[in-house]
């Protein structure tokens, strides 16, 4: 099989999980007893019922779940992900305006943290039991048992509280002209510090399991010691011969685990009010803003979908042996 | 004679003639914990869990003062309080360790609802194969693709009820795709063993094999799922609640980091101690976890 027909193969089968996913979604979300209008009109108490119907039949909430799920799909597949009850806006405007907030926080811990973790992970691999791999392993064993919100309101209390050297939340200093775009830059730049510190540290210590588990046993492998009895030297042997077949389930890894990064990183948004998906989402559940929670899980879906193929792109190039499974 | 005697009797007279050595379950139990015992991380991780779950045994015997009793707010930790007061004067250590109860049994139940629900999937999905594992498997799928934490928010968010039931319920109903493949892709291999074609010749039904015959075999890599999964739960239940979903009637852990959060910027003890407790019970189930994982000589993939 050429990969480009892996490919193909592959996206055809995306096609049915996505809608699956979306009635999924359509159905949590429309299985709830309450009724939206109310929370809209945001009366406590008795509303008129002719009010209420209004309200019904103006967000096309009176007809049944079915129909509305299919009146959806139907503007969905038209690129239309309908009207925000709460913002009165095009959802997908609304979306628009968050991504690059979420994106820019995944992205850059994201980087930071695989960093770390390939080199720790090697040496902590390479130099089995010694002081580095114990330091390394303890550092993981901390990070990954810490809850992640936590560590954000401990980082806040230490460095945004006590010693006052970085900002606690938003993504710039309010009510200030900066002088120069420079200025400017860095000030978002120390807005970002807390936020992306906290997800490297909790994202490195699972990825640094995974690459020293990994690397020890390729490295406990016959080709390594073929390697090393051919004279090779031992950089070589490492980075060339084991770094690339240790790296394969971290890529696996990575891919597969976007929907659960982004989840963490939806709590981390929260806690320093980064004006990201995340932040949003859980704002858009509380008012059960219908059009726009089925949005933002379409568009995680959609990115957790692709994810998961390039993942396995990634993985059938680097290891051939793969796609003729 | 019908079949179940049948079988009984020929079990008794294979077992007569080989004479197979079969450690009782006590010394099966005991050879476990002398492997465990080798790991003094994976002790430690055992004597946490087992510390954090007699707090929550003896919880009323231990805390100094009742949940509910108030004195002065906001008191620094001192020696009357160890861990301070919170906002309405309770005593923080007592509702710490009342709140164990509430946190344990948030994970231990979640755990086990999910456990019924993904290993039934995983099983009937691994044993059977073909078109039912495809109809099983993709369902799985589609439920594994969305983050967890996000279907939890929505699913919560729209329950009118805040109950930390409701919120027990609601995890394990989304979090058992993840085991149900664990167990199915063990199915697939451990169905082709010849003792599954053994019982298959002698007649016993799909259901047998899959609980008695192949079901043991997978109980391991089960187990230690689910003391990895413990931790994830509580944490979940504690990200739901500081996120505003939680179920402020019941204190767990989590309740007292939200209710701390508005007060982070004088009192550091109120989100201080509820962490530290969280932070502790996960790295105990961690380590415990992964000691029994050597002991049961268990591999743990990506799935």
């Amino acid at each position: 099989m050429t990969l480009r027909t892996y490919v193909i193969r592959r996206l055809i089968v995306i096609v049915p999980t996505f809608f699956f996913i979306s009635a999924l979604v359509f159905t949590i979300i429309h299985l709830a007893p309450g009724d939206p209008s109310r929370i809209l009109i945001g009366e406590k108490g008795r509303v008129p019922q002719e009010i209420l119907n209004y309200y019904r039949a103006k967000l096309g909430l009176d007809q049944p779940v079915v129909v509305q799920y299919f009146l959806w799909l139907g503007s969905f597949l038209q690129g239309d992900l309908g009207y925000s009850f709460v913002n009165m806006r095009p959802v997908i405007g609304l979306i628009g305006e968050r991504v690059r907030y979420t994106l820019e926080l995944m992205l850059i811990a994201e980087v930071i943290s695989v960093a770390i973790a390939v080199v720790l992970g090697v040496i902590a691999a390479v130099k089995h039991y010694s002081i580095i791999d114990a330091i390394a392993s303890t550092g993981a064993l901390v990070g990954y048992s810490t809850p992640n919100f936590w560590m954000a309101l401990m980082a806040i209390m230490l460095f945004a509280v006590q010693l006052r050297w970085l900002p606690a939340s938003g993504t710039r200093t309010l009510g200030i002209t900066f002088a120069s775009p420079i200025d400017a830059l860095f000030d978002h730049l120390k807005h970002l510090v807390l936020p992306v510190s906290v997800l490297v540290l909790l994202w490195t210590a699972y990825l640094l399991r995974m690459v020293r588990s990994s690397m020890l046993e390729v490295l406990g492998q016959d080709y390594i010691t073929t390697a090393r009895a051919k004279g090779l030297k031992e950089r070589i042997v490492i980075y060339k011969h084991a770094l690339r077949n240790a790296l394969l389930p971290v890529i696996t890894y990575e891919g597969y685990s976007v929907g659960y990064l982004f989840a963490g990183e939806s709590v981390i948004e929260y806690i320093f009010s980064w004006p990201g998906l995340g932040q949003f989402m859980v704002d858009m559940a509380v008012l059960r803003d219908y059009p726009t929670l089925m949005g933002l899980g379409m568009i995680i879906a959609i990115m957790v979908l692709l994810a998961n193929l390039s993942a396995d792109v990634a993985y059938a190039i680097a290891d051939p042996r793969i796609r003729y499974e | 004679m019908n079949k179940t005697t049948l079988n009984k009797r020929l079990h008794t007279e294979s077992e007569e003639k080989t004479k197979v050595y079969k450690p009782s379950r006590a010394t099966r139990l005991f050879t476990v914990w002398r492997k465990l015992k080798r790991s003094k991380l994976a002790l430690a991780g055992f004597g946490i869990v087992l510390f954090m779950s007699l707090v929550a045994l003896v919880a009323p015997i231990i805390a100094p003062y009742e949940p509910g009793w108030m004195g002065s707010a906001r008191l620094p930790p001192s020696l009357a309080y160890p861990f301070g007061t919170d906002a309405r004067g309770r005593d923080m250590l007592s509702l710490v360790i009342y709140g164990s109860r509430i946190s344990l049994y948030v994970g231990v139940a979640a755990v086990a609802l999910e456990l019924l629900i993904g290993v039934s999937f995983g099983m009937i999905a691994g044993y059977f194969g073909g078109k039912i594992d495809e109809i099983l498997m993709r369902i799985t799928d589609v439920i594994l693709t969305l983050p967890e934490l996000m279907l939890l928010i929505i699913a919560v968010a729209v329950f009118e009820v805040r109950s930390i039931h409701i919120i027990v319920l609601v995890m394990g109903l989304v979090g058992w795709p993840f085991a149900a493949r664990v167990v199915r892709s063990e199915f697939l291999s451990l169905r082709e063993r010849t003792y599954v074609e053994a019982a298959q010749s002698m007649g016993a039904s799909s259901w047998r094999i899959m609980v008695h015959h192949i079901l043991p075999n997978v109980l391991p890599i089960v187990i230690v799922l689910a003391t990895m999964e413990i931790p994830w739960y509580i944490f979940y239940e504690a990200s739901l609640t500081f996120l505003g979903f939680g179920d402020p009637a019941s204190a767990s852990w989590g309740v007292l980091l939200e209710l701390g959060y508005y007060y982070i910027r004088e009192q550091w003890w109120m989100v201080t101690f509820p962490g530290l407790a969280l932070f502790f019970t996960s790295v105990g189930f961690n380590l415990f976890g992964d000691g029994l994982r050597d002991a049961l000589d268990v591999t743990l993939r990506e799935y």
